[in-house]
């Protein structure tokens, strides 16, 4: 897929990518990202929050966003890829989140898709659009 | 101690702050977010959310996020592919900011420049918290 950008039709489905969240990741990302909130990684705190429990943070989540459109678009994906999402809803421990895409229009060397991250359950956690070039 | 993000007024401009992509946080980012596809793009590059991470990770050590914060939205644009080493500076800066029933929302521009001053990242991150600094 990645030498025919310019060619993809709207409709055209992205691979997709799944993946499932671990309290371990989201401990990990936390160390690396410099983001302590307790509430990523404290179960007793965040069991005193609205959410109940710990939650991914968003940018942990939107990263198997950039990888599906990088196993999509490779290189080009680096070089001009532009993204705009919405957090929904928060991923959780445990959950099964598949990144996908569909492309929704082609044409001058562009293409723009929508995208989303969704768990098992079908609750959209992030939905949005990227546009790459080709 | 960092400010909290709350206190900043719309056209606040954080200091920018320079980083090296050292090998080993960009090993960890990549074991973090479990990332098994840039290695098939090229050599030493990485991940391009890694630099809008980054990125936030220095806004977070100048401005603590209030409780309650909630991630509301991202753009992110990428302008080339950044290697493994490469030297880096990030800015941002608050763009917007509102109060609407009892929650503020405000707008952080964010973006990232090589050794040269290029852009190689830039986007905007949406962000709500309690105006009264409580977790609802």
């Amino acid at each position: 897929m990645k030498q025919q950008i310019a060619t993809l039709k709207p409709g055209r489905r992205l691979p997709a990518v799944s993946k499932t969240l671990t309290q371990e990741q989201i401990d990990r990302y936390a160390v690396v990202s410099g983001d302590g909130n307790p509430l990523h990684t404290d179960r007793r705190f965040a069991a005193t929050t609205r959410f109940g429990g710990t939650v991914a943070h968003g940018m942990l989540v939107l990263a198997y966003l950039s990888e599906m459109l990088t196993r999509a678009f490779g290189e080009a994906w680096l070089r001009s890829g532009r993204l705009k999402v919405r957090f929904r809803a928060p991923a959780r421990p445990g959950d099964t989140v598949t990144a996908s895409g569909t492309v929704v229009q082609s044409g001058d060397g562009r293409v723009r898709c929508e995208v989303q991250c969704a768990n098992v359950r079908g609750e959209v956690l992030i939905s949005g659009e990227a546009e790459v070039e080709g | 101690m960092a400010v909290s993000l709350a206190a900043l007024p719309r056209g606040h401009q954080f200091p920018p702050a320079t980083f090296t992509l050292a090998p080993d946080w960009v090993r960890d980012y990549v074991a973090a977010v479990d990332d098994t596809a840039i290695v098939s793009v090229g050599d030493g590059l990485v991940p391009p959310m890694a630099l809008a991470a980054l990125c936030i990770r220095a806004l977070l050590e100048r401005a603590a996020l209030p409780a309650g914060a909630v991630h509301l939205g991202q753009e992110l644009s990428f302008h080339r592919p950044v290697s493994v080493g490469e030297r880096l500076a990030a800015r941002a800066a608050v763009i917007s900011r509102g109060e609407r029933q009892g929650w503020v929302l405000m707008g952080v521009e964010l973006a990232v420049d090589d050794a040269s001053g290029e852009v190689v990242m830039e986007g905007r991150a949406t962000v709500t918290f309690p105006s009264d600094g409580s977790d609802p």
